[in-house]
């Protein structure tokens, strides 16, 4: 069980995004799905609250300002405390080379932007489902 | 003139510079303040705006009349980022409160501007029945509304868009990469109308749908694309054997080798691109020859082709001083790829 389940019941889920609205679009649909929302607005603060906080599930942008999705999901692979953290990339970039750079990265699924709000619960659900 | 004028001139210019600055400064200040009130209703507004986006906001709870534009801002925006019922809901909200037919209405307004804004703002709304009106908008005489209006009617996501589209591509009524983006928005949903475009009496049309099924198509698209290697046009012809190339239709490999002999010289490099991409090995020495003997540009496609397919026959060829300076350079070209 994790550090965030431990504390309070709730499933944490990291949502790292530059844009504002990203960041309540889809903190919006998780929190009334019943998980607690960590937003990060860069790569820097999205690597440094997952660290900190290890989430269930992190939600990561691929184009980010400091440091992008591919480079946050490298890192959270390669430290130990949150190599198992599942992580969908959130990304426009949709051609197969992104997409199967995301998964070397060490992804375990992407959504592609623009995204329906009930396809990203879905995929949530799906993977914590699993654990 | 005398000392006092001067001096008059002098304070009336001190004068005149002083109430310009102030008013300068004063514009600046209500220029922050509203910026500053715009953000914090924005903020204020978010969590409504979200609910509303998601259909999940009891009637009771409907914004006030007063916030009504900035709610709206909110779910404009928002609509770019979401797909699916989200959108819908979208379209309900503008519906309701009348935004859409004001909007509607802005199309006919005298400034340019104004019919732009609408033109873009419609898209946004993600409701359908801004599609008529953004059609016609296609036809308006400001490019920029034509411009505003096609990516709109892209972004409303409706097959019947995709004849007007492609009209106003052709007859250069919208830049090529907005309309050209219009489309690719469309995605799946454009194919169907977009195929019986590929037999349209015009050259222009036929050219600009077969290089969009090249770009949208499956594989079940093969057999149109071929039939549009006989066209009549060089330009369908090449559009054709170049959209081949993207699908990676191998039963198209017997006739885009054959069109490595047609008597018009881009055909050709198109057809030797295709052939690289669909990965006819069977074509290497029909490429060979053309980059050996053809015209700048169908012999330097054949020649990168081959360096995709064959690049030992490639660098074997490229080491004979009189095959030509095209098979040389994608020699050195795939060399320096390793």
């Amino acid at each position: 069980m994790s550090v965030a389940m431990a504390t309070n019941g709730t499933p944490l889920v990291l949502v790292a995004d530059d844009d504002p609205d990203i960041l309540a679009l889809v903190g919006f649909r998780l929190e009334r799905a019943g998980y607690e929302v960590l937003p990060a607005r860069d790569g820097e603060e999205a690597l440094s609250l997952a660290l900190e906080r290890q989430p269930d599930l992190a939600i990561i942008d691929v184009m980010m300002p400091k440091l992008d999705g591919y480079e946050v999901t490298q890192r959270l692979r390669s430290n130990q405390a949150t190599s198992g953290m599942p992580v969908i990339l959130l990304t426009a970039r949709v051609q197969e080379a992104d997409i199967t750079r995301g998964f070397e990265a060490g992804a375990d699924d992407y959504i592609k932007k623009p995204f329906s709000p009930q396809e990203l619960r879905a995929r949530v659900q799906a993977i914590l489902g699993r654990r | 003139m005398s000392l006092d004028a001067v001096v008059w001139a002098a304070l009336a210019l001190t004068a005149a510079g002083s109430l310009c600055a102030y008013a300068l400064a004063l514009r600046r200040l209500y220029l922050v303040r509203s910026d500053l009130r715009h953000r914090a209703g924005e903020e204020r507004l978010r969590t409504v705006a979200v609910a509303l986006a998601e259909g999940d906001l009891p009637q009771a709870d409907e914004p006030a009349e007063e916030d009504l534009e900035l709610v709206a801002e909110l779910l404009a925006r928002y609509s770019r980022h979401l797909t699916g019922e989200a959108r819908s809901n979208i379209a309900r909200f503008f519906e309701r409160h009348g935004l859409v037919e004001r909007e509607i209405m802005h199309l006919d307004d005298r400034a340019a501007w104004r019919r732009a804004r609408a033109a873009f703002l419609l898209g946004d709304v993600c409701s359908l029945r801004a599609l008529e009106p953004l059609l016609r908008a296609l036809q308006d005489p400001s490019r920029e509304v034509r411009s505003a209006a096609a990516r709109s009617v892209g972004r409303l996501g409706s097959g019947d868009a995709v004849e007007p589209l492609v009209l106003a591509l052709v007859e250069r009524r919208v830049p090529r990469a907005v309309g050209g983006q219009a489309l690719l928005t469309l995605g799946a949903d454009a194919l169907q109308p977009l195929r019986p475009l590929a037999v349209h009496p015009e050259a222009e049309v036929r050219a600009a749908a077969a290089e969009l099924v090249g770009l949208l198509g499956e594989p079940g698209d093969a057999g149109l694309l071929i039939s549009r290697l006989r066209d009549s046009s060089a330009e369908v012809r090449a559009k054709a054997a170049r959209a081949l190339g993207r699908l990676g239709a191998e039963e198209a490999a017997m006739e885009l080798r054959a069109a490595l002999g047609d008597r018009i010289g881009f055909v050709r490099a198109n057809a030797a691109v295709a052939l690289g991409l669909v990965g006819d090995r069977a074509s290497a020495s029909a490429l060979l020859e053309v980059a050996r003997s053809d015209e700048f540009d169908p012999a330097q496609a054949a020649a990168r082709a081959l360096a995709r397919l064959y690049p030992q026959m490639l660098w074997s060829a490229a080491r004979d001083r009189t095959s030509g300076p095209h098979l040389a350079e994608a020699a050195d070209l795939t060399a320096a790829a390793r």
